[in-house]
């Protein structure tokens, strides 16, 4: 590309200059378009395989720039069609050359890296930040078809300059898969990566949106945080939050009140003992105490003057229901009694009822959903872990734990491939909303 | 701090030579045998006293053989009625370790009923039997609990209860032995109950 992206080439100094933007313009987005389907890739697949799978790679790689192993490498031995620059247009034939690098597998790697990063692009799971970090790779690929030319007029020269330097590209790539390695080992995807979001309990996800109740000044009171740059809304006093796009479900003194949270419009207020709704409209479960019994109650607010209800389960008071979830066609709730607990999914499309997780020792609780996934909280004597299953298989994974008693996991809310879940330390009152990506 | 079987063992100890040095063998039988009576009423219970040393110690009482049951806080230490009890002092416990009150709910150091994040009070956590429910489940058996045996620990009559099966291997991996079980059931693992009666 040195030698091409020249004046004589290019036909006059300004052509040069706007075949240079337009390849370098081409290879940011294929290359960022490579990132975000090995991200979207990795979301489906599951990053814990991925990131095993590319530590291994990474460290077959390490070992193969240095000399150590013999491996072959998935190549093309292509390079960009010359003919295009005769053939046609400059502004197509310098965007397809920089589409086919930015690419990258279309022409010829020298170096395993960069599979290396294909392989840790499927690990991170998350499209967006994938292709950021691959549009890297096509502004090296644009860097490098100007920057050997900064001191070297002729191309063909700043060429043979850089071909004598060749020799340093196997050690400082074999270092940078060192550290790839030692950086995929240790990598919170291995579990999945948890950040911590500040001060709140009973987070609810919808989207880009995550709505938490917080306790100021001994006041209860609900936060949404939309995407950037809308402020954040507050409600008050108002606790368990439920989001269902614009609407947010709240539980406050008189009962539970369901609003538009964009401009504060009612939709449906109940009044009564009522708590802990979850939404998906035009239904709303929530929790009605009769004083003897809990019951989940499942309400159809199409009419939302006479919303129709509908009793899920029931249990002594002494027992708990929780928090119910209602996503992707389910209702999911936990049921503890002194004998035992367990995770329970209501499809509402087939009526069929399961149990996720049933245990007579520890105590399974406050279930989010997903229309592929389930994720709750189990409590045992060593600490608290979040547990996650896909509906179809039988398989649990832990996507992070606490230990010990004195610090506990709480409530969750998932969406997509976030989950969040309220971290509880009873002793010094303060509770914080952790996000978990998986 | 000392950790609760260090603790229980120590005390143990201490009885130990305290009751060598200071009583016969019959004479500290025979008070922890009426004592026994005194408690159960019953003759079935007191044929159940064997005169055995404590050796080796597994927690107070046990000789290092067959390993305890699962349970909350480290040590099987149970009510009458097999539900966990705290090992250091014998307050009911949930499943999750925490102290509870009479009705069940998880309390603090004060009695207090714990509260979560919002104010309002936590929900109780299951609280079953530590061989019933809690080694059934982990070991996929059918144990129940049968025999018992009583030692003087910490001056309190401790009564020693089996838990029982009918599977060949024991909690600790390796042959399962008859010990006080019957049916044909063998022990699978042991769990005490500290009376509180004088010995």
């Amino acid at each position: 590309m040195v030698e091409t992206f020249t004046s004589a080439v290019c036909g006059s100094r300004a052509r040069q200059r706007l075949a240079i933007a337009l390849f370098a313009v081409a290879a940011i987005l294929a290359s960022a378009a490579l990132g975000a389907t090995l991200g979207l890739v990795g979301g489906l697949i599951g990053t814990r395989t991925a990131l095993i799978g590319a530590a291994a790679l990474a460290f077959l790689a390490f070992l193969r720039e240095t000399g150590m192993v013999r491996l072959p490498v998935p190549q093309s031995r292509r390079q960009v069609p010359e003919r295009w620059q005769y053939q046609l247009p400059l502004p197509l034939w310098s965007t397809g050359y920089g589409a086919g690098l930015g690419v990258g597998f279309l022409t010829f790697q020298p170096v395993a890296t960069f599979w290396v990063a294909c392989a840790a692009a499927l690990a991170l799971g998350r499209p967006i930040l994938a292709a950021g970090c691959f549009a890297f790779y096509g502004a090296g690929r644009a860097f490098m078809a100007t920057w050997p030319r900064r001191r070297e007029p002729s191309g063909p020269a700043a060429v043979e300059k850089l071909v004598g330097r060749a020799s340093l590209v196997p050690r400082a790539n074999a270092v940078v898969l060192a550290l790839a390695v030692v950086l995929l080992a240790v990598a919170p995807a291995a579990g999945a990566a948890v950040t911590s979001l500040g001060r709140g309990f009973d987070p609810a996800a919808d989207g880009g949106t995550l709505a938490r109740a917080r306790m100021d000044s001994g006041t209860v009171r609900v936060l949404v945080n939309p995407p950037d740059p809308d402020p954040t809304d507050t409600f008050s006093p108002a606790t368990s939050p439920a989001l269902d796009g614009d609407y947010l479900a709240y539980e406050d003194d008189q009962g539970i009140k369901v609003i538009n949270w964009r401009d504060g419009s009612p939709l449906v207020q109940l009044d009564g003992p009522y708590s802990s709704p979850a939404l998906k409209l035009p239904l709303l479960a929530y929790i009605r105490d009769d004083g003897a019994y809990e019951r989940l109650i499942l309400a159809d607010l199409s009419n939302p003057g006479n919303p129709t209800e509908r009793k899920i389960t029931s249990v002594r008071s002494a027992a708990d229901l929780g928090r119910p979830a209602l996503r992707g066609g389910r209702l999911a709730w936990h049921r503890i009694v002194r004998g035992g607990s367990s995770i329970n999914v209501l499809n509402l499309a087939t009526d069929e009822q399961r149990v996720i997780k049933r245990t007579h020792v520890w105590m399974e609780s406050n279930p989010s959903v997903t229309a592929q996934r389930i994720i709750w909280v189990e409590h045992r004597p060593q600490g608290s872990y979040l547990r996650m299953r896909w509906f179809g298989s039988k398989r649990t994974k832990t996507l992070t734990h606490v230990n010990g008693r004195q610090t506990f996991l709480w409530t969750t809310a998932v969406t997509g491939r976030t989950a969040y879940v309220t971290k509880w330390t009873p002793s010094t009152r303060k509770s914080v909303v952790l996000r978990v990506n998986f | 701090m000392r950790r609760p079987e260090g603790f229980l063992d120590g005390a143990a100890r201490a009885l130990s030579t305290r009751l060598a040095s200071g009583m016969t063998r019959r004479s500290f039988l025979g008070r922890m045998g009426g004592a026994m009576l005194a408690a159960t009423g019953g003759a079935a219970v007191a044929a159940a006293v064997r005169p055995e040393k404590s050796e080796a110690f597994h927690f107070c009482g046990h000789i290092w053989t067959t390993g305890s049951c699962p349970n909350p806080l480290g040590l099987p230490r149970i009510d009458k009625s097999g539900f966990p009890l705290r090992p250091s002092d014998g307050h009911p416990i949930d499943n999750l370790g925490r102290p509870v009150n009479g009705d069940g709910w998880p309390v603090d150091g004060s009695g207090k009923r714990l509260r979560g994040p919002d104010g309002e009070f936590l929900p109780r956590a299951p609280r079953t039997r530590i061989c019933e429910e809690w080694t059934n489940e982990h070991y996929g058996l059918d144990a129940v609990m049968e025999g018992a045996w009583y030692r003087c620990c910490s001056g309190q009559v401790r009564k020693l209860v089996d838990c029982c099966s009918y599977s060949k291997k024991r909690i600790n991996g390796d042959a399962s032995l008859t010990g006080y079980c019957f049916n044909g059931r063998r022990v699978f693992c042991v769990m005490y109950y500290d009376s509180g009666l004088q010995c």
